[in-house]
């Protein structure tokens, strides 16, 4: 089988086959760079458990978290078709169903807008502090604010909903939000009026924003506007263990 | 000799392939990010989901008892007036749509603190726990900022002044713990904000009012 016909065929193949994996070693090499990123890899033992663990428990929050909303509207359901002296009732049920959308316990969609929030990509200079090219819980809290500030008016950051209760805190170089764990990119979507997106750049502070973390330090702020933005429902616990509720009429005396 | 080198480098290149596929694989978001973090940090993570997933079980238990008690009134035939009443305080006291009182600490800050600082204090007491805030007598909502540079912050359009006051409800030593802990937010504006002079105080009984935004949205609709 070492005719000349054959050797033309056999050669081919295992070129081809060189070619083929070659170029898929190229595309490994350029992911595996690309992926290394400026984030620090550690490499402890005590490490890999940790990480087994925190999935773990990450996923048993996220089913608690569907389970939450999932029992919220099935109450919200029953309580519709409660019965009782029909007015009351009614008059209760819109009054319910307008106090759990104002407090963020159903999704929302509207207009507005998406604002991405990624790590720089520069080299850091030596003598420069290597967390300021990373997103901070500052940089998203910010974000927040100045969303709020154009005019938002339910805003999710990566889909956790921004609450009156929400805390948004730093973890090594990811963040928490309503305590669950975020990394990046982070997208805070806000819904608002339709003009969201000049009002919220013709705010100084933005711009200072823009200049202090996006030209300074390279963190990549994008923007995105979609047809319809979709901000879920709070799926926490509503924290009401020391607070008493003071129903309006009656005195509230310090 | 050929056809034997040619497996060789094949083999070669094979290998290499495989190496790269499984380091590329397993650098590839495996912890959804928490490969970055160091042992520390995930114990952080890991506490941080316990006591999490701990309330969210309580409230789990909280809302499947009410759907039980909801079912059972509804199968007696009974009004479930009640239990809408219970439901609708705690949801608008929680979102600031009624006043509310209860233990806590009040925190006196006077000096020139931009509003950016006041808002991490808000976010440092919301971590800790606090279940309802105001500042200079206004209550703190989701969308509520308070903004502006030191010495001229202002909170919804009302200017804060040199000396105002946080009101926060929840459990005292907590709050006054995560404020004053090492480290923690009060200590970090003290170095940074030398100026301005943050006083710490648990309180046994806080009222705070209700808010006077429009909590409605006017642009987003529910999404059912």
């Amino acid at each position: 089988m070492t005719s000349i016909g054959a050797r033309f065929r056999t050669i081919p193949t295992w070129q081809l086959t060189l070619g083929i994996a070659l170029l898929a070693l190229g595309f490994l090499i350029a992911a595996q760079l690309q992926s290394e990123g400026p984030r620090v890899t550690y490499t402890s033992q005590e490490r890999a458990p940790l990480v087994a663990t925190a999935q773990g428990l990450q996923a048993q929050q996220d089913a608690l978290k569907a389970e939450i909303v999932s029992l919220r509207s099935q109450i919200a359901t029953i309580e519709q078709q409660g019965k009782g002296s029909a007015d009351q009732v009614r008059q209760l049920n819109d009054q319910l169903a307008a106090a759990r959308v104002a407090a963020g316990l159903i999704a929302l969609h509207g207009p507005g807008l998406v604002l991405q929030l990624q790590d720089s990509t520069n080299p850091v200079p030596p003598g420069d502090n290597a967390t300021d090219y990373v997103v901070s819980a500052k940089d998203v809290r910010t974000a927040v604010e100045l969303l709020w500030l154009a005019g938002a008016e339910a805003i999710a950051v990566n889909g956790e909903r921004v609450t009156a209760s929400t805390a948004i805190l730093d973890i090594g170089g990811s963040l928490l939000v309503n305590s669950a764990y975020q990394s990046q990119p982070y997208q805070v979507s806000a819904i608002g009026p339709a003009d969201l997106y000049p009002r919220l750049t013709a705010e100084p502070a933005f711009q200072q924003f823009l200049r202090d973390r996006g030209e300074r330090f390279g963190i990549r702020i994008a923007f995105a506007q979609p047809p319809d933005v979709v901000v879920p429902a709070y799926a926490g616990t509503i924290n009401l263990r020391n607070a008493r509720a003071v129903p309006s009429g009656s005195p509230t005396t310090p | 000799m050929r056809r034997r080198s040619s497996q060789l480098s094949i083999a070669l290149v094979a290998l290499i392939l495989g190496v790269l596929l499984v380091v590329q694989l397993r650098s590839q978001n495996p912890g959804g990010g928490l490969e970055g973090l160091s042992a520390q940090e995930l114990t952080d993570v890991v506490g941080n989901l316990n006591t999490r997933n701990e309330q969210l079980r309580t409230e789990r238990a909280q809302l499947q008892a009410e759907v039980q008690q909801l079912a059972e009134a509804e199968a007696r035939g009974e009004n479930s007036v009640g239990q809408l009443q219970s439901d609708l305080l705690r949801i608008q006291a929680w979102s600031g749509l009624l006043a509310v009182s209860g233990p806590g600490v009040r925190l006196t800050v006077t000096g020139p603190i931009p509003g950016l600082a006041v808002e991490d204090l808000l976010n440092e007491l919301r971590n800790a726990g606090a279940e309802a805030v105001s500042v200079g007598g206004i209550r703190v909502v989701a969308g509520t900022v308070v903004a502006g540079s030191g010495g001229a912050v202002s909170v919804e359009g009302t200017p804060l002044g040199g000396t105002f006051e946080i009101a926060a409800i929840g459990n005292p030593p907590s709050l006054t713990g995560s404020l004053t802990r090492a480290g923690g937010m009060m200590a970090q504006l003290r170095a940074t904000l030398p100026e301005v002079e943050l006083v710490v105080t648990p309180v046994d009984r806080l009222a705070l009012p209700a808010t006077t935004r429009t909590l409605t949205p006017a642009h987003g609709a529910p999404r059912l």
